[in-house]
């Protein structure tokens, strides 16, 4: 503790006071949602059982950990109490730092509280045991996808350019890429053109938004819906009548030697497909270069002030259009991943994915280290809408799926209290 | 610049909307064809040909045109007329129902999109973007087909009383974006996107689960609307001739349109916001008023094309209504900007484009050339009709009276 104080009008708040009273609510709501509903729901004899060792094994299984066995009813009780502290201590102290992440470890205790529930023994669900390693595991080629995404769209709106065409970079890249992989085996190839596809996308919204300063919303929705038409036609018209083209290949894993033994984390992210590996370059890239590196300023400058940043020599529309480009081409790997996840080419199978991503890089604050922990966040969730019907929960499909969608609303609500967009996001740049 | 007021023909060839809107049009399909030319193995192989043979150049343009054409002539026939049934039904006076069928098809179609796309028309008009239109518009249908199926009234009740639960499912799914947006600057693009999503699934779990789904029935289907609350037909329903009261509502709809956006306060001051948000606050229109009562509308326009069109030509929901090739809500998108948010403009929009999906259903069937090229042309069409600068560059233009479409909303909120 420094002896130094700084006047209270000074501090400033991450999240406005109002709206860290409206987050520590929720947080006692989750709370009480756990006690009543998880806790009380679970008989007081009922036992869970928590697994790290993942089911599929095939790259090799970590050094094993044996099975934690847990009262239901307890654990779940001290889970709620715990939130329940989080969530009081945020309402009374109001914090002027690290809200979101008092909210994010409510989350979580609010998950591990539903997986105790729904694995109970004497349950409803089939299996009274979850695997913690599986649930990350899967989670994680969402959460990949994600963050190729919301990199994507940091590329662009870092530099001034609205990308909502994302989900369109997804599908153009995922359509060259299943054809490339399925055609080469190679997906290393497959990256390329996913990339070329993405580029040339991204230089469509480039051009029709710097060179003739059209809406980017407008051009980035309809990039996207003639993008998804487009891969329907070709689809129906090329990839069902030549079905080696679409043959589903996926990538094989790639295990780290001995990092991939460790629990948990050796399998969550030492032994994945390559595009994960290309995942840690990017976002150590990106961070690194936007924020540490004379072309990130120039980039940052053009995104808050572009007429300042021309008036000290920089090429506005120069780096805009790079930047754009860029950005493309890594929403068309982005694309490809999501191939190499899915297997084969479905149409309109991102299902929106692109526009998660978008909410991602907002909820990341245009960091790409902030978009990598929202991307986990989202990811986590859309894999709960799907993983959470094979334990016979009482909620219907359905409901389920909307989940990531009403959570994304949520995000942009500003439950995330103040976000500011470089200045110029979308603005067009006009030389004088 | 001349001093001289320019002549007639010189203003037709100057960027003013209605040019660039009739050669945004052109564009559009000329990008259509070069997709048919470029998925077509005929095609591909006749010009790899052209060395092959003396004639092969013309062979080549031949096929070219052959396949484009074929497309382009199933669209028409099927949508607008088909001259040989037409001829037939002239001189024999009999088979008027085949010869009308097409027509009947494009407006029965049009109904709904007319009056969905004057909502957005509205929105877009006030710089707001709502692409949660169809959402809305599946919301209606959900909330007009329960009252419609599950509730008995006489006719005179049922009906309006139907389409009323329409509107109000709508205006209430419109209000979420309008609210979230006025209260804490969420992006309506992002959560209308997502609220889409949401009715999807809402769609299905309704259809999936016990007052809505048809008794007896284990797949997405939904019970159907009872007679007294369905929009009846012009025609008897014995033939095939499907076109209902439900083009008049929307010639109705386009009447409020204008009315609302030319003679009311409220749309003066929707207008105002959307040419200048800042003048508009600073003569006391309150902003966040104003986006509440966009979407509360547009939504509940929205609404009311989801229950027209459940309850004029399908009579039930399945778990594909209104999302087809790219959803309702996205054409009606290309509609009011190919209208450039003129509610007569937006009318005539929204009759071509329903004849391009009506037409596109036919080509598909008779060519196997996928629905989606419909789409495809519309996507292009808007992308042009965005761009005014761009089609005024292609045709070498004068100067005119267009100018880029630009919304309002720009970053992503507070």
């Amino acid at each position: 503790m420094t002896t130094v104080t700084t006047p209270v009008n000074v501090i400033r708040r991450d999240t406005p006071v109002g709206r860290t009273r409206v987050i520590g609510g929720i947080m006692i709501a989750m709370a009480l949602f756990i006690m009543w509903v998880f806790a009380f729901g679970a008989s007081s004899k009922a036992t869970s059982i928590i697994t790290f060792n993942p089911l599929n094994t095939s790259g090799g299984a970590p050094w094993t950990l044996g099975n934690l066995t847990v009262p239901s009813r307890l654990s779940d009780v001290v889970l709620a109490l715990i939130a329940l502290g989080t969530g009081i201590e945020t309402i009374v102290r109001i914090p002027a730092k690290r809200v979101m992440a008092r909210f994010g470890f409510v989350s979580v205790l609010f998950l591990l509280g539903l997986f105790v529930w729904t694995v109970r023994s004497g349950g409803p669900s089939p299996t009274n045991f979850i695997d913690l390693t599986d649930i990350l595991v899967n989670a994680s080629g969402i959460t990949m996808v994600l963050i190729y995404g919301s990199m994507a769209g940091i590329m662009c709106e870092r530099a001034g350019v609205v990308n909502i065409a994302i989900e369109g970079q997804f599908l153009g890249g995922a359509f060259v890429g299943a054809i490339v992989a399925s055609a080469t085996n190679s997906f290393v190839f497959a990256t390329f053109a996913g990339a070329i596809v993405g580029a040339l996308l991204g230089w469509v919204l480039a051009f029709f938004a710097i060179r003739y300063r059209s809406d980017q919303v407008i051009v980035g929705v309809v990039l996207v819906t003639m993008i998804g038409s487009l891969t329907n036609f070709l689809n129906l018209t090329f990839l069902t009548p030549y079905q080696q083209f679409n043959t589903g290949v996926t990538p094989n894993s790639i295990p780290i030697p001995l990092l991939d033994k460790i629990p948990i984390i050796g399998p969550l992210l030492f032994n994945q497909n390559m595009f994960f590996y290309l995942m840690y370059l990017l976002v150590g890239a990106m961070s690194f270069g936007l924020f540490k590196t004379k072309w990130g300023l120039r980039v940052r400058a053009v995104g808050e002030h572009p007429q300042a940043a021309a008036s000290v020599g920089i090429r506005v529309k120069g780096v805009r259009y790079f930047n754009t480009i860029l950005g493309g081409a890594i929403g068309g790997v982005g694309g490809v991943a999501f191939i190499a996840l899915h297997g084969q080419f479905n149409p309109g199978f991102t299902s929106g994915l692109g526009y998660i991503a978008l909410a991602a890089l907002i909820f990341g604050r245009w960091r790409p280290a902030g978009a990598v922990v929202a991307s986990i966040i989202f990811g986590l969730t859309s894999m709960l809408a799907s993983g959470l019907q094979s334990f016979n929960v009482p909620v219907s499909s359905e409901i389920l799926g909307m989940f990531p969608y009403i959570i994304t609303i949520a995000v942009v609500s500003g439950l995330i209290g103040r976000v500011r967009a470089p200045a110029a996001d979308g603005i067009p740049y006009k030389q004088d | 610049m001349s001093e001289n007021k320019p002549s007639i023909w010189q203003r037709y060839l100057s960027a003013n909307p209605v040019t660039i809107s009739f050669l945004a049009i052109l564009l559009g399909f000329i990008v259509g064809a070069g997709v048919i030319i470029f998925s077509s193995a005929d095609v591909l192989h006749a010009w790899s040909q052209i060395f092959n043979s003396p004639g092969g150049i013309l062979h080549a343009l031949k096929v070219t045109f052959d396949n484009v054409g074929a497309a382009y002539r199933a669209m028409f026939t099927g949508s607008v007329i088909d001259p040989t049934t037409f001829w037939h039904a002239l001189s024999t006076g009999s088979g008027w129902d085949a010869a009308l069928t097409p027509l009947s098809e494009t407006l029965t179609y049009a109904a709904p999109l007319v009056i969905i796309s004057i909502g957005v028309a509205i929105s877009f008009e006030t710089g707001l973007f709502n692409i949660g239109a169809n959402g809305q518009a599946i919301l209606g249908g959900i909330a007009g087909t329960a009252f419609g199926s599950m509730i008995h009234l006489p006719m005179f009740l049922h009906l309006p009383l139907t389409l009323l639960c329409g509107i109000a499912a709508g205006a209430f799914f419109g209000l979420i974006p309008g609210v979230l947006k006025a209260l804490t600057g969420a992006h309506e693009v992002i959560v209308t996107l997502m609220l889409n999503y949401v009715v999807a699934f809402f769609l299905l779990y309704s259809l999936l689960s016990t007052p809505l789904q048809l008794p007896g029935q284990a797949n997405d289907l939904s019970r159907v609307i009872l007679p007294s609350a369905q929009l009846p037909t012009f025609f008897n329903t014995a033939t095939t001739l499907r076109v209902n009261w439900g083009i008049v509502i929307a010639i109705g709809v386009v009447a409020f349109g204008w009315w609302f956006l030319n003679r009311s306060t409220m749309g003066f001051d929707f207008r105002v916001t959307g040419a200048n948000p800042n003048a508009a606050r600073a003569s006391g229109i309150n902003p966040k008023k104003i986006i509440i009562y966009v979407f509360l509308i547009s939504g509940g326009l929205a609404g009311l094309a989801g229950v027209v069109q459940v309850d004029g030509t399908t009579h039930s929901l399945d778990g594909g209504f209104l999302i087809g090739s790219a959803g309702i809500g996205f054409t009606a998108i290309t509609v009011s900007l190919l209208g450039r948010n003129k509610p007569i403009n937006v009318f005539w929009g929204a009759i071509l484009f329903s004849a391009l999906g009506v037409g596109g259903r036919i080509m598909q069937a008779e060519t196997g050339i996928p629905l989606d090229l419909a789409t495809i042309i519309q996507s292009a069409v808007v992308l042009f009709v965005a761009t005014p600068v761009m089609v005024q560059e292609i045709f070498r233009l004068r100067e005119g009276t267009v100018h880029t479409i630009q919304l309002n909303t720009k970053g992503w909120g507070s």
